[in-house]
C-alpha cells in the first residue's frame, strides 16, 4: 500500500509547524532571527537530516505557492489602505520611490555585470529589493530561477532591517519620512517592520514604498535585462 | 478542539468567501490580460494594480475585499516559504559566487537606501 496520498499533508504540514515554531522564536525580537528565515532553514535542516528531498516536500509546498497568486493581488488593497492615510505629499514620494527603486535594479545588475557572474544570477537577483512574492513573479517573467530569489530578497530584507538604519543616519539623513521611504523601497516588508518600530508616519512612508516599487520593479525590470543583456 | 472549530469557521466565513471569490476575479482579469496582451508583466501583479485603482475610483469599496485580503496578507510568509527552501536545490550552484554576489547586493542595497531617502530629505519642506 502507498502512502504518497499523503504526501502534501507532509510538505503543508511540515511548513506550518516551522512557521509558528518560527514565530515562537521571533518574538525574541533579535532581528536576525527573522521568523521567516529561520522556518527556512529549519526545514532545510529537517529535510537534509532526514535525507527529504526538496521535490517530496514541495509536493506539499506548492499548495501554498498556489496562494502567492491571490496574496499578491490583495497587497493592492494593502497599498490601497496606506495612500488612503497619506494624500498629500504623494508626489516627492513617488518620484523618490522611482528613482530610488530604478536604482535598486540599475546597481544590482551593473554590479553583477562587472563582477562577472553568470546570466541565470543577474535575472534571479534583478528584482532583489521588492517584496518576496513579487519579486518571485518578476523572476520568472525574466526567466531566473524563483527559488534563487526568494532566499536572497529575505536576506536583503534581514539586512535592511539590522544595519539600515544605522547606515542612514551615518550618511546624514535624519527625516523620518526619508528613512521609511528609503527602508521600504530597498528592503520591503522586512525592512518595513524596522520603519514601523520608528513611528506611525515612517511606517506608512515604508509599506506606500514598498508597494510602489514593486510595481516599479515589475515594470522595468523585463526592459532593463533586455537592454543590459 | 472548540477553539479550532470557531477559527475555522472564522476562517472560512461566507464574508471572507464571498471577498477571496473577488480577489479571484482581480487575478483572473490580471491572467487574461498578460496573456492576451503578452505582457512581460506577471497577472498577478496586474490584479494587484486593478485592484488599487477600482479601490481608488471607488469601483469597489474596501470592505468588500478586506475581509479575505487581510487573512491573506496575514499569512503571506507562508506562501513564500516553499520557494526559500527551494535554495537548498541551488545551493551549490550559487555557493560558488557567494563573495561577489554577497558584495553587489549589499552595495546596490546601501546604494538604493541612501538615493531614495536623499531624495525625500532634500525636497521636503
Amino acid at each position: 500500500m502507498s502512502f504518497s496520498f499523503l504526501l502534501p499533508i507532509f510538505g503543508i504540514g511540515l511548513t506550518l509547524l516551522f512557521y509558528a515554531l518560527a514565530r515562537r522564536g521571533g518574538r525574541l525580537k533579535i532581528a536576525f532571527l527573522n521568523p521567516v528565515l529561520l522556518a527556512i532553514l529549519g526545514i532545510i535542516l529537517f529535510l537534509k537530516l532526514a535525507d527529504i528531498s526538496f521535490e517530496t516536500y514541495n509536493r506539499g509546498g506548492k499548495f501554498l505557492t498556489y496562494l502567492l497568486g491571490p496574496a499578491v493581488v490583495a497587497l493592492g488593497a494593502f497599498f490601497y489602505e496606506k495612500y488612503e492615510e497619506l494624500r498629500k505629499d504623494l508626489k516627492l514620494l513617488s518620484i523618490a520611490v522611482i528613482i530610488g527603486g530604478i536604482c535598486g535594479v540599475l546597481s544590482v545588475v551593473a554590479f553583477l555585470l562587472i563582477l562577472d557572474l553568470p546570466d541565470f544570477l543577474i535575472r534571479s537577483l534583478a528584482s532583489k529589493s521588492v517584496t518576496t512574492p513579487i519579486a518571485v513573479e518578476i523572476t520568472k517573467t525574466v526567466g531566473g530561477i524563483p527559488d534563487i530569489t526568494a532566499g536572497i530578497v529575505i536576506a536583503v530584507g534581514v539586512f535592511g532591517n539590522v544595519f539600515g538604519l544605522y547606515f542612514l543616519k551615518k550618511m546624514g539623513i535624519n527625516s523620518k519620512k526619508a528613512i521609511g521611504a528609503a527602508l521600504g523601497t530597498a528592503a520591503h516588508g522586512i525592512g518595513t517592520a524596522r520603519a514601523i518600530e520608528e513611528g506611525k508616519i515612517p511606517g506608512v512612508y515604508s509599506g506606500i514604498a514598498m508597494c510602489l516599487n514593486g510595481i516599479i520593479t515589475a515594470i522595468l525590470t523585463p526592459l532593463i535585462l533586455q537592454l543590459l543583456l | 478542539m472548540k477553539q479550532v472549530l470557531k477559527y475555522l469557521t472564522d476562517l472560512f466565513s461566507r464574508r471572507r468567501l464571498l471577498a477571496f471569490f473577488f480577489i479571484l476575479l482581480f487575478l483572473i482579469a490580471g491572467e487574461l490580460v498578460t496573456y492576451f496582451f503578452n505582457l512581460p508583466v506577471a497577472g498577478n501583479i496586474l490584479g494587484m494594480i486593478f485592484l488599487f485603482f477600482a479601490l481608488k475610483f471607488r469601483w469597489i469599496p474596501l470592505s468588500a475585499v478586506k475581509p479575505a485580503s487581510d487573512k491573506l496578507l496575514e499569512f503571506l510568509v507562508l506562501f513564500f516559504i516553499p520557494y526559500g527552501v527551494g535554495l537548498m536545490v541551488y545551493f551549490d550552484l550559487v555557493k560558488a559566487y557567494w563573495l561577489p554576489l554577497t558584495i553587489a547586493i549589499i552595495a546596490s542595497t546601501l546604494l538604493t537606501l541612501y538615493v531614495t531617502a536623499l531624495i525625500l530629505q532634500k525636497f521636503e519642506k
